[in-house]
């Protein structure tokens, strides 16, 4: 890898990440916030959105798991358990975990190609604001006749045909946030192809850009698949048409086809960035230089391609020929082969490493550990027999939030605790991060590794009562999960105490064998940054 | 940020912009049956 540092500056243009004194001064009150078109405001309001709705999809989370701690009804019926269970489902994934990653692209891809901001800092504007109205919207829907949508987040026909107002809420809320995040997505594809400081070639770029860039190119062409997908759910329910309508000679097998050709890819558009933010963090705390680094980027785009071609995997129950059902297991096989890669080369890059633990590294560590772990049962999961057998189980719950929460999220966390003293300009509490991170990590693994085994007895997922021999490990999780929620106020604390200017002032560079461009500007970086781009040999 | 550079950014946003455009039509009036149909999963 030969990402810029400072040491790689032009002599004179080292200090050109702090010369804001003579441009605009720093606007003030409501309107900064209202009108932002500063790249690290916007990105911290991404933040803070994404961390709101974290809290939200955390408590309906809760509530799911309040009603499973035993066998029967004890809260809430049945209906309203399946609303929370989809809710949960689209906030996480729409209001939670995309925000965040645009967040950190809008903090740090300008810092780390030296461009003085985004590419379109109107529209970038115009992106986050239409998040709030969709987070609105969508936790409004609760309180319309009938409810939110409970038809699960992949919103399958023909139930999501047949549901109340909540449903046309959601796929409204779902317009908007795809909209907002085609925009974000177009801006950081224009921001670095574009807006790159001389010398900063495509493989000088740190790997977070390229793993950004890459997933910006997976939203521009799937985004818009998923906006077809549920414009063609309105119009079957509203404008008599018949796309999914078996009555009307549709078939509602075909919106699960269209929709896993969006939902496949989204998967990597919530772990590629992860990937990123890792990739920078493992050399930094090894202080190695990124061991492979062009067959990261490779590896990338590998599984950005590979992620288009396996979307029926998630279909394996709807019946289909069994040579479809083949080539999509074998395709689905193909991708551990450039994820292998990446975590052979984060191994390879520790290995012989001067390493310390400090919370990012303990989390990206901790991100390599149990990310790898949801891997491995992807990679079950993709064998047509076994999926069959465990397909609708709570096996594929445990899946796919080994991937989310201990994958994407602790990806998040990992970055957070990395560039929080860039952010903010003081050191976190190292005490509290390794609180946050060992209890994290354990009250993750107590909520979800015991869904591996309820999947395997035939727990059937998103069902509010369950037989009274999955008792015990359902109560495990519930246990778990409360930890898990609680263990986040550790963060919250932690972040706050920054921003209250609470701990130690941070220096330019914090972390001794961090590279990059964000190192070269002080910390908190000031407003304006690279208004005259460094030079990068 | 110079003019030359706003002026590359903008033709940049319009062809992606086209991009997303193009997809979402296909979608709805052939890749549904691509998708679906012409790949013989639906058993249609």
């Amino acid at each position: 890898m030969s990402s810029a540092t400072a040491g790689h500056l032009a002599p004179g243009h080292a200090d050109h990440g702090h010369d804001d004194h003579h441009h605009h001064a720093t606007p003030t009150g409501w309107r900064r916030w209202l009108f932002a078109t500063n790249h690290k405001d916007i990105g911290t309001m991404y933040l803070i959105f994404s961390f709101v709705m974290l809290l939200e999809g955390g408590a309906l989370a809760l509530l799911l798991r309040t009603e499973l701690f035993e066998p029967g009804l004890q809260f809430f019926r049945p209906e309203l358990f399946n609303q929370f269970t989809t809710m949960h489902g689209l906030i996480m994934v729409f209001g939670a975990i995309m925000p965040a990653f645009v967040g950190f692209a809008n903090w740090m891809v300008p810092l780390q190609i030296g461009a003085s901001d985004m590419a379109f800092a109107r529209m970038n504007n115009f992106s986050f604001w239409l998040l709030p109205v969709g987070g609105i919207m969508l936790t409004a829907s609760f309180f319309v006749p009938g409810g939110a949508t409970a038809a699960g987040w992949t919103l399958y026909a023909p139930l999501s045909l047949q549901m109340g107002p909540g449903m046309d809420l959601a796929i409204f809320t779902m317009h908007i946030l795809g909209a907002s995040s085609i925009m974000g997505a177009i801006n950081i594809i224009v921001t670095i192809l574009n807006m790159r400081a001389p010398g900063m070639t495509l493989m000088k770029m740190p790997l977070f850009c390229w793993t950004w860039l890459i997933t910006a190119f997976l939203l521009i062409a799937v985004l818009p698949v998923l906006a077809a997908a549920i414009t063609m759910l309105l119009t079957d329910r509203h404008f008599g048409t018949g796309f999914f309508n078996a009555a009307l000679g549709g078939d509602p097998v075909l919106y699960q086809h269209v929709f896993w050709f969006f939902g496949h890819p989204e998967v990597y558009i919530m772990i590629l960035p992860a990937f990123g933010i890792v990739s920078a963090i493992v050399p930094a705390f090894a202080r190695k230089k990124l061991f492979g680094y062009a067959s990261m980027v490779y590896a990338t785009a590998s599984i950005a391609v590979l992620s288009f071609i396996v979307w029926a995997h998630h279909m394996f129950t709807t019946g289909m020929p069994v040579t479809a059902q083949l080539y999509f297991m074998y395709a689905t096989m193909l991708i551990s082969i450039p994820t292998g890669v990446k975590v052979f080369n984060w191994v390879a890059t520790m290995w012989k490493g001067s390493m310390t633990f400090e919370t990012p590294m303990l989390f990206a560590v901790g991100f390599i550990f149990v990310f790898t772990m949801g891997g491995f049962t992807g990679l079950i999961l993709s064998v047509a027999p076994i999926d069959i057998q465990v397909h609708d189980t709570y096996y594929v719950v445990a899946h796919f939030h080994y991937v989310l929460v201990a994958g994407s999220l602790f990806a998040l966390f990992a970055g957070t605790y990395y560039w929080l003293p860039k952010w903010t300009g003081y050191m976190y509490s190292e005490k509290l991060g390794k609180l946050h991170f060992w209890s994290s990590l354990i009250s993750f693994n107590v909520t979800f590794f015991p869904m591996h085994f309820l999947g395997l007895a035939g727990m059937p997922r998103r069902y509010a009562d369950y037989a009274a021999q999955f008792t015990t490990f359902h109560q495990i999780a519930t246990i778990g999960a409360f930890w898990f929620g609680l263990s986040q106020l550790i963060f919250l604390y932690a972040v706050l105490r920054c921003y209250a200017r609470k701990g130690e002032p941070a220096p330019a560079k914090p972390w001794e064998g961090a590279e990059g461009l964000e190192w070269t500007v002080p910390s908190p970086a000031p407003f304006h940054t690279f208004e005259t781009p460094p030079e990068v040999r | 940020m110079t003019p030359e550079q706003r002026r590359r950014n903008r033709t940049a946003g319009l062809i992606l912009f086209a991009i997303v455009a193009a997809i979402f039509a296909w979608v709805i009036f052939r890749g549904s049956d691509f998708l679906g149909g012409v790949a013989g999963l639906t058993g249609r």
